[in-house]
């Protein structure tokens, strides 16, 4: 019997044994796979866990950030015009800017000025099947998130290339990321390079690593400002609001 | 044979222990009135309402009702969905809790089924009964899904330990519910007093945390929100069919 032009004798079940056995020997960098999220000594020009000051940095995979000449973002799935956007193309697109907080789900939030544009600018180019109710986001790090088609056109989602008046910086998901406030950081993915319309749901990168949920809406509960020295100040649930806060007319 | 009695005894004695059980209040319907299937009677008289370490309630003022009844499970989407043909949800949950509804939707399904949201006060009285208590089944429990972030909806008749003492299901877990009044507090801007209405009655989380709310807490939330975690019950006045 022959697999691959291989004949399955002894020899070639030895030579299969060796071969996986040296490769752990080796790191999986040398396959050119850089895989950080067990790793302490991740390099300093990554991107990885922060907490600065005003904005932490959250990052499940770190990873050197997008190189914008090799980016493109493709929209398919169930949808009548499959597109892909180079980065240019993104700022022909209605733009439109709010001011939110990012809840984390470890406690802590910030604010910042996002522009961008409504998913429904999206939906109008690829005109999603209407049995697409739900979408798949991929991105650089290989991360991934899962939202319903619903979720996405409510008013305050957007879709964002620029924060507080600059184009996105490295840390924060350049390109281009989703803002949901009404959702926990997680669900706020970064890096984006790929959206998907389907008619059924995926699971998404947390709740298949840690213990937090696919849906990811923010709970009434307590929040801890980075802007307000980390005190805690309950919350209502859905999109955070201090009293300090401006809610949008 | 002492032994054997010892076992019986024993075996008897844990069985009437049951700690999980809430003791329930026996209430006297009047003749006449006819309590519709799925409603609790609350009886008139007094209970107190709010609690003095929380500023925003009526910080444990006796208040004085009349009898009115009250559903004794939140609406469930099986429920909904008759009302608003468009509901969708899965049929294994149909008993769970219907969610992701306005203040108007809920009011609209109440009023279609010739009910209306129960207000604030009557939604407390339901919850504590008149002894003041914290918790609709009188003692403190941990979560059971402490550990998890996210919202976790369970059946509206699957918490039989968890009733208040009128035989109310879901009135400190499960969702948060509308109920008819605005959100006013010492503290509300004039601006806001018909800015927020009432939710009462559901979990609050912190990371991975689950708790609890107790049955005098108050949370506010836009009329036009419509989120995974709230839902709602309905209420009557007596004579109601």
């Amino acid at each position: 019997m022959k697999i691959l032009g291989q004949k399955l004798n002894r020899r070639f079940f030895l030579s299969l044994f060796s071969l996986s056995a040296l490769s752990t020997f080796f790191s999986k960098k040398a396959f050119g796979v850089s895989d950080y999220r067990r790793d302490k000594n991740i390099p300093k020009q990554y991107v990885q866990n922060r907490d600065r000051p005003g904005f932490f940095i959250r990052s499940a995979n770190p990873f050197m950030g997008v190189d914008v000449n090799g980016w493109s973002l493709s929209v398919r799935g169930m949808v009548k015009n499959p597109i892909t956007f180079e980065y240019e193309d993104l700022f022909g697109l209605k733009k439109t800017s709010q001011i939110s907080r990012l809840k984390c789900v470890e406690c802590w939030s910030a604010t910042a000025q996002w522009e961008g544009f409504r998913f429904q600018e999206v939906i109008d180019r690829v005109q999603p099947d209407i049995n697409a109710k739900y979408v798949y986001f991929q991105s650089a790090d290989s991360y991934y998130e899962s939202y319903t088609l619903k979720e996405l056109v409510r008013p305050r989602v957007l879709m964002v290339l620029r924060m507080n008046d600059k184009p996105l910086s490295k840390d924060h998901g350049f390109p281009l990321r989703l803002i949901a406030p009404f959702k926990y950081g997680y669900k706020n993915i970064k890096y984006i390079t790929s959206i998907e319309f389907a008619d059924s749901r995926k699971r998404n990168y947390w709740s298949n690593h840690g213990p937090y949920s696919v849906d990811g809406t923010i709970q009434p509960g307590t929040d801890h400002p980075l802007d307000f020295k980390k005190k805690p100040l309950s919350i209502n649930g859905g999109e955070v609001f201090h009293p300090f806060d401006k809610r949008p007319l | 044979m002492r032994r054997f009695l010892f076992v019986v005894f024993s075996l008897l004695f844990i069985f009437t222990c049951n700690k999980d059980e809430v003791d329930q209040i026996e209430v006297n319907i009047p003749i006449g009135i006819t309590v519709p299937e799925g409603m609790v009677y609350i009886p008139d008289g007094d209970f107190i309402m709010g609690h003095s370490d929380y500023p925003d309630t009526e910080k444990g003022k006796v208040i004085n009702m009349e009898a009115f009844l009250i559903d004794r499970f939140e609406v469930t989407r099986g429920q909904f969905s008759i009302f608003n043909p468009d509901y969708s949800f899965h049929p294994q949950k149909a008993r769970f809790p219907v969610s992701m509804v306005t203040f108007e939707q809920a009011q609209g399904y109440c009023k279609w089924n010739g009910r209306r949201l129960p207000t604030e006060a009557e939604w407390e009285k339901s919850a504590r009964g008149p002894d003041g208590r914290k918790w609709p089944w009188k003692i403190y429990h941990e979560h059971p899904n402490n550990g998890f972030s996210g919202f976790l909806p369970e059946a509206v008749d699957s918490r039989e330990e968890w009733v208040s003492p009128y035989g109310v299901y879901g009135m400190g877990h499960n969702v948060w519910e509308w109920v008819s009044d605005w959100y006013i507090s010492d503290k509300t801007p004039k601006a806001d007093s018909k800015r927020y209405k009432v939710i009462r009655g559901g979990l609050t989380q912190t990371h991975t945390a689950i708790k609890f709310t107790p049955t005098y807490f108050r949370n506010k939330m836009e009329p036009t929100a419509h989120f995974n975690f709230i839902g709602f019950r309905c209420a009557c006045s007596v004579d109601c069919r």
